[in-house]
């Protein structure tokens, strides 16, 4: 009985955050905003592609056609989401509509997200718009491309690539028996608590050395279990993304030069084990096709021999050696790129409401839009957080002044950026542009943090600070 | 605590205004369903010091069934009042009930029915939807939101104009609108702040009666305005505002009547038949204090009787029409009971309508003297009949006004 009332109760505050969902919604038609933003939105889809010619290559029509449209896409949405959020609220406080809401049963919590689920699905229309326009583009245009690119397309981009690494090594034991190693070297040594620290640093330093070296003559081995994918996906084509550095420091060395190394793929003592010979560029990411041949445990042993005469060569331990199988379609793919952006919005909408919820329009606008623009800052935010002051490329000695304000500053620094990768640690749009593939776990993890985290935060914010505030104030202040 | 209060979607009830309804178990019929004790309201500036004293240590209640009036000049805390009332501002200090519960209590608002003082409406909805986006409020279920919808736009003389954006509406239009919205729930406590504002004497009238026809139901309505015609011709009982304090409190007969004086109306007398009355008067009450004068009816209900006679020739207009007859279920006759039935129900009802009350306060007269009375015998002779017969005339508005205007000081304060 208590159940079948709190179904019903549940059911009646749908209703009425529905009632104000529509009522959103119907706004924002009414008002012209949804077919501005349409025809703004697709006029910069078609527009930027005609206005920036691509140089005929895949990755070119990727760059100009994926990448700047859906970048373009989502600064566009960002800024109308957090206008209309702000406005939305704030507006109806200043016009005292609010009060003939706010005299109605329906709670303040009710009302704020009411608004805040019609601004998403008014984002969830407009970016599915301009996200088909995009897709349709993309497809149309890569008919025009030679035939030779339009196979790197199908191979490279229109695809859906996850990665696979190798589980990251525990470091700790290589650190314990080098500093047995030094201690045995040097018995007499009493080592200061700071020398102590640096000697960590070191030990640290050369034990990851020790495992991302491959010397001349000398090979690496990675073993990847990718047992937990399905059959269908392990029987395609794979690709190994491989990125490595040289010991040589010198760039005018390094330019252009490559290193030579050999691919060995296949169980150990396998008969049918494979050999690729290769020549690649340091410092870049390379993909090469790789033969799925697994053991029947799942595993895929890889190995690589440096065959170059004088370099070491250093695969990273976090992106060195990565395998690259195909997880889903494009489409899929495209689409939950899609959600990702949209989880984006979400968040906006849900700080410009949250600010709306106790400031005015216009300073709702403003701080909405200067959280927006310390969201774009990530490179000035890690530069700060790098060089440990405000006060960049000044090359000065800081004075106690500055000493004082970096004290205050650096940590809401390093905070923000801590936040702020909370959220742009998911990139759809160099996801997409690069095919890989973006999945249901990503996806999930970008909604935990992005929209029930983050957003979540901002939602308790603002439905706090509306449910405390004066609703007949703004007019009795008028 | 009530279950029904628990439920606010239990529907009202629509067809026998002899039912008992969600309101009466929060309240006995003499009980009170506004209590409101030390209420104060102390606005404040951004840095938190006082900035203006709107409402100060206030007290009344309001009994169930009653037409109660907050009156007083702009400014002195009628709006602000009834703002708190409603929880759109919170109390510096006091006490407030309303059936029982905190203002800001979510369920008991579906027992209210509000008109703020300007009808902040959604200029981008027409008036159907206008109307039935509030019912969405209520969770009225689809097809009583839309019958309710089409009677109450009959009823506020809005029939004609369904889908004409609000946006694109006189003032008047959107009072009349916004009084629709206040009662598309059937509330059992009405609250309405300036209901005539921007209304053209039709209007007026019929906003008056609706409140009269709402009374007669047993719905409580709380009614703040700065028009004594309002407020003389519906409420029971009143609280004069000025400075956020209460001046003056009671019924209207308490505090308009004047126990020292008689007021005789009659048909005009031959001159010597009132020769002779006066000589009589005279001969127990000294000369100056008897005043005699001829009844006018008041403007109002004159202009009634010329716009009634006109429609009668005439005609289409683009905007409001008078208003049609109340709606059904407000009437509490939805649902057309059988004839014999609302025979039944007439005799049992408790009478009919109020009627307006009659003019407490005397006319304004001149001194009996010679001349006076020589017109007063002419008044007598035959002549043209007035256009219609009018109600029992309320004192002259204008006089009225300014005579309060006095009492509670002309300064008219800026809005709170």
């Amino acid at each position: 009985m208590a159940g079948g009332d709190a179904v019903e109760r549940s059911l009646i505050d749908m209703h009425r955050i529905l009632t104000i969902a529509r009522l959103t919604w119907k706004s924002a038609f009414r008002y012209r905003i949804f077919w501005v933003m349409a025809v703004t939105l697709v006029a910069a889809v078609v527009g930027l592609p005609l206005v920036l010619k691509d140089d005929g290559t895949a990755k070119g029509l990727t760059q100009i056609v994926l990448t700047y449209t859906l970048s373009s896409v989502s600064v566009l949405l960002g800024f109308a989401t957090l206008w209309l959020s702000c406005g939305t609220l704030a507006r109806d406080v200043e016009d005292c509509q609010i009060q003939m809401v706010a005299s109605k049963p329906i709670a303040r919590w009710q009302i704020w997200l009411g608004k805040w689920l019609g601004i998403l699905a008014l984002n969830a229309m407009l970016l599915a718009l301009s996200g088909s326009a995009i897709y349709l583009l993309l497809q149309w245009r890569s008919h025009r491309l030679p035939a030779d690119q339009q196979k790197v397309l199908q191979d490279e981009i229109f695809v859906a690539r996850a990665a696979a690494r190798e589980r990251p090594p525990d470091l700790s034991k290589e650190i314990e028996n080098l500093a047995a190693q030094w201690a045995k070297k040097n018995p007499r040594a009493k080592p200061t608590a700071e020398e102590i620290a640096i000697l960590k640093t070191l030990f640290a330093n050369q034990a990851r050395t020790n495992l991302e070296a491959v010397d001349p003559g000398y090979y690496k081995l990675w073993v990847i279990n990718l047992s937990s994918l399905p059959a269908r996906v392990r029987a395609q084509p794979m690709q190994m993304r491989v990125k490595f550095t040289v010991s040589d420091p010198d760039p005018a060395a390094a330019n252009g030069r490559t290193y030579g190394m050999i691919w060995r793929v296949g169980p150990t003592n396998s008969q049918q084990a494979q050999y690729l010979e290769e020549y690649l560029p340091p410092s870049s990411f390379q993909e090469l096709p790789l033969p799925p041949l697994l053991d029947s445990s799942g595993d895929l042993y890889v190995a690589c021999q440096n065959i170059d005469p004088t370099e070491q060569l250093f695969f990273p331990i976090e992106d060195g050696f990565e395998v690259l199988y195909r997880e889903s379609t494009f489409a899929v793919n495209f689409a939950r790129g899609m959600a990702v952006i949209l989880s984006w919005l979400a968040l906006l909408s849900a700080i410009g409401l949250a600010s709306a919820s106790f400031l005015s329009f216009p300073v709702a606008a403003f701080c909405s839009l200067a959280v927006l623009i310390v969201g774009l800052s990530t490179g000035t935010l890690s530069e700060v957080q790098q060089e440990k002051s405000i006060f960049l490329g000044t090359g000065e000695k800081p004075t106690i002044v500055k000493k004082i304000i970096d004290a205050l500053t650096v940590p809401l620094f390093d905070a923000a950026l801590k936040v702020v990768n909370l959220v742009e640690a998911f990139s759809p749009v160099e996801s997409l542009s690069t095919g890989q593939s973006i999945t249901w776990g990503q996806l999930g993890l970008a909604v935990g943090q992005i929209v029930v985290l983050m957003g979540g935060f901002f939602t308790l914010a603002g439905i706090l600070l509306f449910h405390r505030r004066e609703l007949a104030a703004a007019q009795i202040n008028s | 605590m009530p279950a029904t209060l628990e439920n606010p979607t239990s529907p009202p009830i629509e067809n026998n205004p002899g039912r008992q309804t969600a309101a009466d178990d929060f309240a006995g019929p003499s009980e009170a369903v506004i209590s409101v004790r030390g209420l104060t309201k102390v606005f404040k500036d951004f840095w938190g010091r006082p900035k203006a004293r709107a409402v100060d240590n206030v007290d009344f209640e309001v009994r169930r069934g009653e037409v109660f009036g907050l009156l007083g000049p702009n400014g002195s805390g009628k709006s602000t009042t009834v703002k708190m009332l409603l929880g759109l501002l919170h109390p510096t200090g006091g006490h407030i009930e309303v059936f029982g519960h905190s203002p800001r209590h979510v369920a008991t608002k579906s027992l209210i029915g509000y008109l703020p003082e300007e009808s902040y409406l959604y200029r981008f909805l027409d008036s159907r939807e206008t109307l039935d986006f509030f019912g969405n409020l209520f969770d009225l279920p689809p097809a009583q939101r839309r019958r309710r919808t089409e009677e109450l736009l009959e009823m506020v003389g809005l029939g004609g104009v369904r889908t004409r954006v609000v946006g694109e509406f006189s003032k008047g239009m959107q009072r009349r609108i916004g009084l629709a919205q206040a009662l598309i729930n059937d509330p059992e406590l009405i609250i309405l702040d300036e209901p005539t504002a921007g209304m053209d004497p039709i209007g007026c009238r019929e906003v008056k009666d609706l409140i009269l026809t709402l009374a007669h139901r047993g719905k409580t309505v709380l009614l703040s305005s700065h028009l004594l015609s309002d407020v003389e011709d519906v409420c029971d009982r009143v609280v004069i505002y000025y400075g956020g304090r209460i001046q003056a409190e009671g019924t209207l007969k308490e505090l308009l009547a004047k126990p020292d004086a008689v007021r005789i109306t009659m048909p005009p007398l031959p001159r010597e038949t009132m020769q002779r009355v006066l000589d009589i008067i005279r001969h127990d009450v000294a000369s100056e204090k008897v005043e005699v004068d001829t009844p006018s009816q008041n403007l109002e209900s004159y202009f009634l009787e010329v716009v009634r006679k006109a429609r009668e020739g005439l005609s289409e207009t683009s905007g409001a029409t008078s208003g049609s007859l109340v709606a059904a279920y407000l009437r509490g006759d939805a649902g057309a009971p059988p004839p014999a039935e609302k025979i039944l129900q007439r005799l049992t009802q408790a009478g009919a309508p109020k009627p307006v009350p009659a003019p407490a306060a005397p006319a304004p007269a001149a001194k009996v003297d010679e001349a006076k009375l020589a017109g007063l015998a002419k008044a007598a002779e035959p002549r043209a009949a007035p256009p219609a017969p009018a109600p029992a005339p309320p004192a002259d508005l204008a006089k009225a006004n300014e005579k309060l205007s006095t009492l509670l000081g002309k300064r008219d304060e800026p809005r709170k």
